[in-house]
């Protein structure tokens, strides 16, 4: 895929928290369409960097770049737009308990886009068929599995028409029986043209739908490849001991 | 975490606050500032007398066909001053305690109610001629009266009296190693009386005969003080330096003692009204009383909760806010209120903010009784909001909601289900505590049983059934309270 201009760059992104350098020096970029896998053991700062990309977490210093324009210096306003372009999927769904489905799918639409009850119901719907739950609509998120709760995550996510969607760790609160329902979804996202950043420690999810893989390890972004080059031919040896680890697991 | 914010600042922020929801209040009160001379009584066409309706013979309530007013020796004594005033006499109840700061601070142009002028008072009020003297007496139980014959008899015993009454002092004074016991009200003595908590009542000789004539286990003796006449009469108070309304208060009282009128003629009367009241002391009888004790401790309640939630809501926020000047409001005011009693906040409120704006005593006792319960919510609220996991926040963020907008969807919506057993709890502390309010006038359900027990000269029977009446509406507010925690469940 030919990269014009990429719609999310990371330029000497660094997180200090206290005296722990958590992030060091992070220079990435992320073109529209493409999927990327961040992988790596624990403790890696991967999570932390997920959270920077859409200001949960605020860069000690650094750049993030959303198709030109830094995100870090952004004000209330433009953050909140910011936002509505970048969904973000959460390890715990964080779904609200005290909204039926449909209502999770809804609220974001009515209130930040100000579209109608109408409108923002119909398209809820939609959704929720698109990860097969359109009958769990008026049900609580407390009545649903785990993993239908992913899907309606990700579906809310969704329902703001981003353009990027950012994973945390999507199926490590899954029950295994319930981790291919999520990643399916999210593999017929990736195959309709949606810009994802995943972190993951799904490596069969990473090898089939990942445009590239980007191997993290303290504090670092040690290899950066296609899927091929990061599995079959890692170059550091940290990534070569952790490849190894997971796939002798 | 210890707030840093020194003295100093938390005393003036406090002050601030006071302030400005004193004026608020005045916006809603509209009531002048009164002003007390003679020419200001007579401008209005009405004298305004505030006085403790427990002391009959001087002043009780007559519940007649289910309509109750003022009625007394010393109601005739102010009707008469009001008549030669000119003016129309309105008559406003409190309790003994509160009679002459009330005068004070311009609640009322005068207080009548067996009011005896002691060089202390003196000093604080201005008092008219005296008109009435009636000598103390000491009421005794019948079966035990062959011990009494007067002062003398309670060496080394127990007698009660009215807090910062003459009859107080006297008995302190004048009996050798004798124990004074002080209450409140003659209600209160009079049963203690019964029970043998003391072993008799000092008390004003009419109201002594009139409790002994109405209760056949009680008799009255006299008490043989020692008495200085310049003291020991009754009279009428007013502000002082009001010496207009003081003349002509005199001129009425002159009248009274020229043709001995309290002896003659009004004593006989309020006899008569007494027994109104004792023919059917029944507590059936006496159900507007309880009637309007409940309205108004309702009334105080619900508004109260009301507000207290929506300032304990605004408090919760400013205290979770980023901004130091807030959180230290916040602070300051929790900690302050929370660490003064709320007797003497709506004594404060009423007494105190009073001197600068006239409130009446029932929105003096809503605002109290809101700043107090806005203090103990706001820190339901905050642990409410706390307990609400950090993910919800990041969610509603992620997905670019507003802050207001994530507080009031997400946030707070879960909080309330969270916190809600702990704030139905506040709730009945508040219905419960809001009894506190009597002692400024306001008639609400302790109030209105006391009334009931000086009409009846029934001790313990009103206290029953205020007791049951407060079970009744607290068992009630559980009820819907349980209620809406069923509905907040999410799923069913």
């Amino acid at each position: 895929m030919p990269i014009d201009q990429p719609i999310l760059a990371i330029q000497h992104l660094e997180k200090k928290y206290g005296t722990t350098n958590v992030l060091k020096d992070i220079n990435e970029v992320v073109a529209e369409g493409q999927v990327i896998c961040v992988i790596g053991p624990s403790g890696a700062g991967k999570s932390t960097f997920l959270r920077c990309l859409n200001l949960l977490e605020q860069p000690t210093s650094g750049e993030i770049l959303y198709k030109g324009e830094n995100i870090t210096r952004f004000d209330r306003t433009q953050l909140s737009q910011y936002r509505e372009k970048v969904g973000m999927v959460f390890q715990n769904f964080n779904l609200f308990p005290n909204m039926t489905v449909a209502q999770n799918l809804m609220l974001a639409p009515q209130r930040v886009k100000k579209e109608s009850e109408g409108d923002a119901r119909k398209s809820a719907l939609l959704l929720l068929d698109r990860v097969g739950l359109r009958k769990m609509a008026d049900r609580y998120p407390e009545q649903l599995s785990g993993g239908q709760k992913q899907r309606v995550a990700i579906a809310r996510a969704l329902a703001m028409n981003p353009e990027v969607l950012l994973f945390d760790e999507p199926t490590s609160a899954l029950d295994p029986e319930m981790v291919g329902e999520v990643l399916q979804v999210m593999q017929e996202l990736a195959e309709d043209g949606m810009t994802m950043v995943v972190v993951t420690h799904e490596m069969g999810f990473a090898k089939k739908a990942a445009d590239r893989v980007w191997f993290m390890a303290d504090g670092y972004v040690q290899e950066n490849g296609t899927p091929q080059q990061v599995f079959d031919q890692p170059t550091s040896e940290r990534a070569q001991n952790f490849i190894n680890k997971i796939i002798n697991d | 975490m210890k707030n840093t914010g020194n003295l100093f600042y938390r005393v003036v922020i406090i002050f601030i606050l006071t302030m400005s929801f004193g004026s608020l209040s005045t916006a809603k009160a509209d009531v002048p500032e009164m002003s007390s001379s003679l020419s200001a009584v007579k401008a209005r066409g009405e004298l305004v007398v505030a006085t403790s309706p427990d002391y009959p013979p001087y002043e009780f309530l007559v519940n007649k066909n289910g309509h109750s007013t003022v009625q007394g020796v010393d109601i005739m004594v102010a009707k008469k001053v009001a008549k030669n005033i000119g003016v129309k006499l309105v008559v406003k109840k409190m309790n003994f305690d509160s009679l002459l700061v009330a005068l004070q601070t311009g609640k009322c142009d005068m207080v009548i109610g067996g009011v005896n002028p002691t060089p202390e008072r003196r000093k604080n009020v201005l008092f008219t001629k005296m008109y009435y003297h009636g000598g103390q007496y000491i009421l005794v139980k019948k079966s035990m009266s062959w011990l009494y014959h007067d002062k003398n008899s309670f060496k080394n015993k127990t007698i009660g009296a009215q807090t910062g009454t003459t009859q107080y002092d006297l008995a302190k004074k004048q009996i050798k190693g004798v124990k004074v016991r002080g209450m409140t009200s003659y209600s209160d003595l009079v049963l203690a009386l019964k029970t043998n908590k003391v072993n008799g009542v000092v008390m004003e000789k009419p109201a002594a005969l009139a409790y002994a004539k109405n209760d056949g286990s009680l008799r009255a003796i006299n008490a043989e003080f020692k008495l200085d006449k310049g003291t020991t009469g009754v009279a009428i108070a007013v502000k002082k330096g009001n010496v207009s309304l003081a003349q002509a208060a005199n001129k009425g009282i002159d009248q009274i003692q020229k043709q001995d009128l309290v002896n003659k003629d009004y004593l006989k009367k309020a006899g008569q009204y007494l027994k109104v009241n004792t023919e059917d002391t029944s507590m059936w009888h006496y159900w507007r009383f309880f009637a309007t004790g409940i309205e108004y401790t309702l009334i105080i309640s619900i508004v109260s909760a009301i507000l207290g939630l929506m300032l304990g809501l605004l408090l919760a926020l400013m205290r979770l806010s980023k901004n130091r000047l807030w959180r230290g409001i916040a602070i300051s005011y929790i900690e302050f209120l929370r660490g003064t009693p709320m007797m003497v906040q709506v004594m404060f409120v009423y007494f105190g903010i009073g001197v600068l704006i006239n409130i009446p005593a029932l929105l003096a006792g809503i605002i109290a009784v809101s700043l107090n319960s806005g203090a103990y919510v706001a820190e339901i609220i905050r642990g409410g909001i706390n307990s609400v996991d950090s993910g919800q926040t990041e969610a509603a963020e992620s997905l670019g909601l507003s802050m207001s907008d994530s507080y009031r969807f997400v946030i707070l919506p879960q909080a309330m289900r969270n916190i809600w057993p702990a704030l139905g709890n506040e709730f009945i502390t508040l219905l419960k505590d809001s009894s506190i309010v009597s002692i400024i006038g306001v008639t609400d359900l302790i109030y209105e049983s006391n009334l009931v027990r000086s009409d009846t000269y029934r001790g313990v029977m009103p206290i029953f059934i205020a007791m049951l009446l407060y079970f009744a509406m607290t068992f009630i507010l559980t009820r819907i309270l349980n209620h809406y925690e069923r509905k907040m469940q999410y799923a069913n």
